[in-house]
């Protein structure tokens, strides 16, 4: 069966077909949110979120674009609206740490880690915009047209992101060496 | 050689071409050159951060969400028992049974004897308020589905192959109907504001009262 064929079916409320694109895109659908949300339990809920959008929205799909690209385009929409309106509510930015607890280099799983927890630990502007462009691969018009910013402030925010990303993780290498490789077990 | 290099500007001269001046001091400057090259490896591990897989039973909360909002049909549960040609009303009961567990419906519909008292229902009701796990839960379903297809089939073959109104004496129908109706009651019961459920017990009144006209119809006529 071709993948549009799988996607009619699914638009048609087919179970086995949703479950059949659920088991494709779920990790890459669950990466995103995951990474713009900063935090397990939420991830989950814009994942799922994202996922009744998008079976919602099946059957206006047209196959202009691929169909991971325009999925992954309503994750990353379900998740900065749920954070948007969690702010609204809030009215008030979750405290950010100043120093990332990770460990030094040993593995690619470690650096993975590593950059995953540091990840959260950016603030929440510059973290939207670092994973659209250098996880993702978003260009600076799409972040725009995602964000609502312009292409200039979504550069600006890229750098200061970088920048916070390679301080938290050279003084955390400069930890390591002072402390050694065990003060980092609890990883 | 002049200042270093600032770590936005560097974040920059991560994909970006450097100015004849920054240019100039990278080329004199190693301290800035490693900078620039810990930068370009972050961001290139940045871009190879893998997918990450959901939690377990990610696909359990999601479907019931896309069942409870009517996203999903089932529609290899009728195919599979040969039952695709069962009318739509009869399917729209069967997910009001399903809902209660539908333990009861077999033995009704099964010996079209009288009809199950409130406790006929609370078999069902009782498989899920034992399902102290997600997967025990599911179990019940499966268990409760089931069962209904049994009771549905039953209930298909004493309707006749046209899935209407044929072999069946209108008097077990009507039974059979009564059933549905209490059911799907009983399951707007559970959850009143439910859309779903409450057009499911619209759908099997609409039913009842239709054959209700036509017992009607009949006896006019007989006399």
């Amino acid at each position: 069966m071709t993948e549009r064929q799988l996607i009619q079916q699914a638009a048609d409320g087919d179970a086995r077909a949703i479950r059949t694109l659920y088991d494709r895109y779920a990790p890459r659908v669950y990466a995103v949110v995951r990474r713009i949300a900063a935090d397990d339990e939420l991830a989950q809920d814009y994942a799922q979120e994202a996922w009744i959008r998008a079976i919602r929205a099946l059957p206006t799909f047209r196959g202009d674009a691929r169909f991971s690209t325009w999925l992954h385009r309503i994750a990353v929409n379900a998740a900065l609206q749920a954070i948007r309106k969690a702010e609204t509510r809030r009215k008030r930015e979750a405290p950010m740490p100043d120093r990332v607890p990770v460990g030094p280099k040993r593995s690619d799983a470690l650096l993975q880690k590593r950059l995953e927890r540091a990840l959260d630990a950016l603030p929440e502007g510059m973290r939207r915009v670092l994973i659209l462009h250098d996880v993702e691969g978003y260009t600076h018009d799409e972040i725009g047209d995602v964000l609502g910013v312009t292409a200039g402030t979504s550069k600006s925010q890229l750098f200061k992101a970088r920048a916070k990303m390679r301080d938290m993780l050279s003084s955390l290498d400069g930890a390591a060496q002072e402390h050694g490789a065990e003060a980092w077990g609890s990883i | 050689m002049g200042q270093h290099l600032n770590a936005d500007t560097l974040a920059r001269l991560v994909d970006h071409p450097a100015e004849p001046g920054e240019a100039r001091h990278l080329a004199q400057c190693e301290r800035c050159r490693t900078e620039l090259t810990a930068m370009r490896d972050q961001t290139d591990a940045l871009g190879a951060l893998p997918e990450l897989l959901p939690p377990v039973g990610d696909w359990d909360v999601l479907e019931a969400r896309l069942r409870s909002e009517g996203l999903v049909r089932d529609r290899g549960l009728f195919d599979r028992f040969g039952l695709a040609r069962t009318p739509g009303w009869m399917r729209a009961a069967a997910a009001a049974v399903l809902f209660l567990g539908g333990t009861g419906v077999g033995a009704v519909l099964g010996t079209q004897g009288a009809l199950p008292t409130a406790g006929g229902l609370s078999g069902g009701d009782a498989q899920f308020a034992q399902a102290a796990t997600l997967e025990s839960a599911a179990e019940a379903v499966r268990r409760a589905e089931r069962d209904y297809v049994t009771a549905l089939t039953r209930y298909q073959a004493l309707l006749g192959t046209d899935g209407e109104a044929g072999a069946m004496a209108d008097p077990s129908r009507m039974a059979a109907l009564e059933y549905l109706v209490a059911a799907s009651q009983a399951a707007v019961r559970q959850a009143p504001a439910d859309p779903f459920l409450n057009g499911l017990l619209a759908s099997t009144l609409a039913e009842r009262e239709a054959t209700v006209q036509r017992l009607a119809s009949r006896r006019d006529t007989w006399f």
